[in-house]
């Protein structure tokens, strides 16, 4: 067997094979090793997610299902209205009634925030610098749709932007690049400023973690009080 | 205010690593009560394991030269053989499985879900393949400098490709060139198939490390679609490469060769007489000149 490869030297006394075992060898080591380190002897990582500095809040008897804030959410975000592109979801039974007819599904900002977990990439993640409000950054979003899954409510309050093909979700009007006005937490959002029946608002507390903590009571003290229609 | 909670299998900084046989498990069905994995999130280690493999199995081989045995010639050792089939089914499949993830975004083509994690998970395991295959070749050619220079187009580039083609089509005012090893046409080939191999293995490796640490946004904002490009040009060289060296009965001499490592001394005496003349020592003589 001919074997002309062993000739060059890289160094004194070592061929280029012997540089190209001792390097694939060395590597392969440290990969298992480093995986025998990460599995037996580092602990458990514990992941801490900050709180979101923001969350909205919706009072579904006030709701008309006018579907402004879709459009107002699409609008701001893309620059066209276009319910599928719509962060907050209205959805309604034409067979229902009062107060049963109307669904308003806005993102909670979970303090557990399964969407942020099941990220593969860290495209979904919390953003520091809008006050830990849970988002989707599109340039690292790979289209896996775990988010998407991962999402414990129905509707999903993660969706499929099929338009610039990457998961979204609400960002509290944060990167609105089709609205001039000063959004995230520490702003305003289009959906609480466009809704005609003022049915959604704005806390810097966190609710309490159940459907009653973001549907609340927005009647009372309005003039939907005086009508007997508050809570 | 920080909110605290113990690890879940999808969490990327606290995924637990899984062995070879989870992943084979995990291209199969999912099974009551299992999710499925993501492989590129809960086994990067074997995407960065499979080059290092590559570069320890070079270093472990024994090249052969090219030899004349009576009839027959090597043209292809068992090291050029196993680089070639890994590195051209890793292709194959990182083709299919990525045109199906990339047309997953217009138009659809895989679903949502379960399909898009299938479909990931098939491209993981030829990754894997291709980037050992790669960095098998990749190591060898650093060995021995020579293989890489039998890949260069020479100065009679274009002037052996027009006669090689123009006889193949019919006109017969050309003469058969001597080429060498390989033909000058595949030597340029070569090098597109090149260029889109770095850049795609480049930015294949960022995208995987997306998966580790936090990766700035920009730098994926740039190799996604140098990544989708490269392996466009990567889409044109493979098919023309099948074509040429699979398709066309002409090469099926050289595609056997790719199997058993031989070819006829007949064959290339015809076909590469540069080739026979170098492995002899004699000078390349041409009828055109």
């Amino acid at each position: 067997m001919v074997d002309n490869d062993t000739k060059d030297v890289v160094g004194q006394g070592i061929s280029r094979r012997q540089f190209m075992t001792g390097v694939g060898g060395a590597g392969v080591g440290m990969v298992l090793g480093g995986l025998v380190v990460k599995g037996f002897i580092l602990p458990d990582e514990v992941l801490a997610i900050p709180a979101s500095e923001g969350y909205l809040l919706v009072d579904t008897k006030k709701c008309s299902g006018c579907t402004t804030c879709m459009m107002a959410c699409s609008l701001v975000h893309e620059g066209r209205s276009d319910y599928s592109l719509s962060r907050i979801q209205i959805t309604q039974n034409p067979m229902g009634r009062f107060p049963d007819d109307i669904f308003m599904a806005q993102c909670r900002q979970c303090p557990y925030p399964p969407c942020v977990e099941a990220c593969p990439t860290g495209a979904n993640h919390a953003d520091a610098e809008n006050g830990n409000v849970r988002t989707v950054d599109p340039a690292k979003c790979i289209g896996c749709e775990r988010c998407i899954q991962a999402c414990p409510y129905t509707p999903s309050r993660m969706q499929w932007n099929a338009i610039d093909k990457n998961a979204q979700k609400c960002d509290l009007c944060a990167n609105t690049p089709y609205w001039d006005e000063e959004g995230g937490p520490g702003g305003k959002q289009a959906c609480v400023e466009m809704c005609p029946m003022h049915a959604i608002t704005f806390t810097t507390q966190t609710p309490v973690q159940s459907t009653d903590g973001y549907e609340v009571d927005l009647r009372t003290g309005t003039s939907w009080e005086l009508l007997g229609l508050s809570a | 205010m920080y909110w605290f909670r113990e690890p879940v299998s999808s969490n990327r900084a606290d995924v637990e690593s899984i062995g070879l046989s989870d992943v084979l498990k995990s291209l199969g069905g999912v099974g009551e009560g299992m999710e499925r994995e993501l492989l590129f999130d809960s086994a990067t280690w074997l995407v960065w394991s499979a080059p290092l493999v590559g570069v320890l199995a070079a270093g472990l081989s024994r090249r052969r030269d090219p030899v004349i045995e009576d009839t027959r010639i090597l043209r292809h050792d068992m090291p050029a053989r196993i680089t070639h089939w890994t590195h051209g089914i890793g292709t194959m499949m990182l083709l299919i499985s990525g045109i199906a993830l990339g047309l997953f975004f217009t138009p659809t083509l895989v679903g949502g879900g379960e399909p898009v994690w299938t479909w990931m998970n098939v491209h993981f395991v030829f990754v894997t393949m291709f980037l050992f295959g790669t960095f098998y070749y990749g190591a060898n050619t650093l060995i021995s400098p020579k293989r890489f220079g039998e890949h260069l187009p020479t100065k009679n580039a274009v002037d052996y490709t027009k006669r090689h083609y123009g006889l193949l089509l019919g006109f017969k005012k050309f003469t058969f060139p001597p080429e060498a090893k390989y033909f000058e046409s595949e030597k340029m080939a070569y090098l597109m198939a090149f260029a889109s191999t770095v850049l795609i293995i480049i930015t294949g490796l960022l995208k995987v490390a997306a998966h580790a640490i936090d990766m700035p946004a920009w730098i994926l904002a740039v190799a996604t679609p140098v990544h989708d490009i490269s392996t466009v040009a990567m889409l044109a060289f493979f098919v023309a490469h099948v074509f040429f060296a699979a398709v066309i009965p002409v090469s099926w001499p050289v595609l056997r060769s790719m199997f058993s490592g031989y070819v006829s001394r007949e064959y290339a005496e015809k076909d590469h007489a540069g080739w026979i003349a170098k492995i002899e020592g004699r000078p390349v003589t041409d009828d055109a000149k």
